[in-house]
This record gives structure tokens, C-alpha cells and sequence, in this order.
């Protein structure tokens, strides 16, 4: 299991997982921004076959895929 | 005429501070990966803060990123990282000629590599070593300014910061240094964000100990910083006096500048065009 980001207002915490692929979205503002948040994970993550969690505390786009992108690249191996 | 006067620290690791950082009118916006960053969020740090380079619009601010010192395994893969989308590298612990020729080359070859033009660098002097070398440092032709820390420095001495008297010392070889290259020099932060008046006393004498700017760390300082380095009417009216006439002669073809009889040296023509900067008259 990966992970990054924090759980400070304006980021977003990427958990990723050994597993079948599925991508579970929390958010307090799922109504609003949840498909769109989805959209984004479906989109920077594609092909990936892990469990994606994604924690949103109202993060931008670029927030979203730089969180994603360090979370990919640590789940492939890539260290500090 | 670039202006450096202030320089807002923002933590690397944080979006909603990266991403209002452009906000607040700061001459420079340092998106920080050293001190600010804890261990265990170095990764994260370095590719948001890519990211936020790429996206956020940091308005009429200069682009500096500070990177990890070169005694750390974090500096090259700061580098490789955001070194394309920087305008300046802010670089901690700089000893020597040969740290800036180890940190140039590791920067030219990601250039060669993006085919991206050269970057600017401000190396910041914390260390005795560091200041005996300060001047060759400067010297280095991607340096555009020296700033520097008390920390490291009065610790290697052994007595406690705010007491140091050394510190005025070292902030008049800073100075020297970085303007016998022609580069600016930059004071460091006046930490405590609340006293509003300490903090212009203290910038107004960077301003007069030849400094060209001071470090911020909150949005509140920047204008308070910016006022106490804007120059007197009566230095303005004198500049103005000097450019004019430097103009002057330039239309006229001839060589001599002179005002009311006195010729004007090019060191007084290019401190008058800098107290027009200051003062943000075009």
C-alpha cells in the first residue's frame, strides 16, 4: 500500500492497494465534484489494476493529478 | 529593472497556500521543498509543487523554487523535477565555486536535456566556509543574487542567534560580495509576523545597508517591506533629475553626462535608474 498527499483543507489523500481495480471516491462534496473527481482517477490512473481510495478535502485539478501522479509513481517503486 | 524586494516563502507541501501565492503582489513567490517540507513528504512535495508550477497563475511574481541542499540526496531529483517550469533555483548551504560548478552541472544537463534556456540561481550562504567564498560564489554567471542565514553561522560559532553581533558583519560582506559581481543581495526574513513597525525599521536598514530585498513570511509584510524600500521624494526627484539628463545627452549624441555643471558617473546613472525602480516610476 501507497500513499500521498495530506488531509490538510485544499489537498486530496490517494491510497492505492494491491488488488483488483476498483476506485472508491470520498468526499463531502461527492454531489457536486464526485464524478468529476472519478473522471480525473479513471483518467491519470487507467490500466492501473489496484484499489484506488481517493480522500478529497476540496482540491483543485492540478491538486488531484499531482497527488495521483506521486501516489502512481510510488506504487511502481519510486522512492523519496 | 528586476525587482527582488520581496521574496514570500511557501511551503511546497501545502496546495492552498501554493495556490494563493500569487495573490499578494511579492516580487518573488518561493515555493519551498527544503526546511518547510518534513521528511517522509519530499516526493509528494516535489511534483506538486510541478504541478502547481504548471497551473497556478502566480500573477506579476518571479518563480523561484528552493530546493534541498547539496549535502542531502533530495537536491537532483528537486531539479529533475521542476527545473523546467522555475524561472530562479534557491539554493541552500552553497560553501563554494565548486558546489555552484557541481549544482551547474547537473542544471545544464536537464536543460540540454528539455532544451529549456539556462535558469537563474540565488545561493544562500549559511556557513563561515560559505561566507570566505561568498564573492566566488557570486562570481558564477547564473547567480543573480546572494541571500543568506544565521542559523548554521552563529551555530558554528556557538552563540545563540539573536545576540550575534557578528550578524551585522556578515550582512556588510554579503553586500560586498554579491555587488563587487554586480549582483543583488538579499537580506533574510524578520520573523516575527506581527510587529508591523520592527519589520520596517528592519527593512528600511537592509534598504541602507545595500540589500536589495528581505524574505517574507507572510502575505502581511509584503506591502510594509515594499513601502519601506520605496526611496524619499527627494532621492525620486534627484533620480528623475539624472535619468533625464543621461537622456538627454543620449539624444544629443554626446558622450559626458552632466547636471548643473557636475558630470554623473555611471555608477550615479545606475543608482538613480534603480531609485526610480524601487520607487515604480517608469
Amino acid at each position: 500500500m501507497v500513499e500521498a498527499g495530506t488531509s490538510e483543507k485544499g489537498d486530496m489523500r490517494v491510497i492505492i492497494e494491491e488488488g483488483p481495480r476498483e476506485i472508491v471516491v470520498k468526499s463531502k462534496l461527492e454531489r457536486i465534484y464526485g464524478e468529476a473527481i472519478r473522471r480525473t482517477v479513471e483518467e491519470v490512473t487507467a490500466g492501473l489494476e489496484a484499489k484506488i481510495t481517493v480522500e478529497d478535502l476540496g482540491a483543485l485539478d492540478w491538486v488531484i493529478r499531482a497527488r495521483l501522479e506521486a501516489a502512481l509513481r510510488k506504487f511502481r517503486g519510486e522512492g523519496e | 529593472m528586476k525587482l527582488r524586494r520581496t521574496r514570500l516563502y511557501i511551503p511546497g507541501n501545502n496546495p492552498h497556500l501554493v495556490e494563493n501565492a500569487g495573490l499578494y503582489g511579492a516580487d518573488c513567490v518561493i515555493l519551498d521543498l527544503e526546511d518547510s517540507v518534513p521528511l517522509g513528504q519530499k516526493f509528494d512535495a516535489r511534483i506538486l509543487v510541478k504541478y502547481s508550477l504548471r497551473n497556478v497563475d502566480f500573477g506579476r511574481s518571479e518563480k523561484w523554487v528552493r530546493i534541498n541542499s547539496l549535502d542531502t540526496p533530495f537536491w537532483e531529483k528537486d531539479l529533475r523535477e521542476v527545473l523546467e517550469f522555475v524561472d530562479v533555483v534557491n539554493v541552500p548551504k552553497i560553501e563554494s565555486a565548486e558546489d555552484m560548478n557541481r549544482l551547474d552541472a547537473v542544471m545544464r544537463e536537464i536543460e540540454k536535456e528539455k532544451g529549456i534556456e539556462e535558469r537563474k540561481v540565488v545561493p544562500i550562504i549559511e556557513t563561515l566556509r560559505g561566507l570566505t567564498n561568498a564573492r566566488e560564489i557570486a562570481k558564477h554567471p547564473r547567480v543573480v543574487a546572494l541571500a543568506w542565514g544565521g542559523e548554521d553561522l552563529t551555530a558554528e560559532l556557538g552563540i545563540p542567534k539573536k545576540k550575534a553581533l557578528i550578524l551585522e558583519h556578515v550582512r556588510a560582506e554579503i553586500v560586498i560580495a554579491a555587488k563587487s559581481q554586480g549582483k543583488m543581495a538579499l537580506d533574510t526574513v524578520y520573523s516575527n509576523i506581527r510587529d508591523e513597525e520592527g519589520l520596517f525599521e528592519y527593512a528600511r536598514r537592509a534598504r541602507y545597508m545595500g540589500f536589495d530585498g528581505v524574505g517574507v513570511l507572510h502575505p502581511n509584510q509584503i506591502e510594509i517591506v515594499h513601502r519601506a524600500f520605496r526611496p524619499d521624494e527627494d532621492e525620486i526627484e534627484d533620480a528623475r533629475k539624472i535619468v533625464e539628463a543621461a537622456e538627454r545627452a543620449m539624444r544629443e549624441g554626446k558622450g559626458v553626462i552632466a547636471l548643473n555643471g557636475r558630470m554623473i558617473d555611471k555608477p550615479v546613472l545606475e543608482r538613480a535608474k534603480k531609485i526610480l525602480a524601487f520607487a515604480e516610476v517608469e
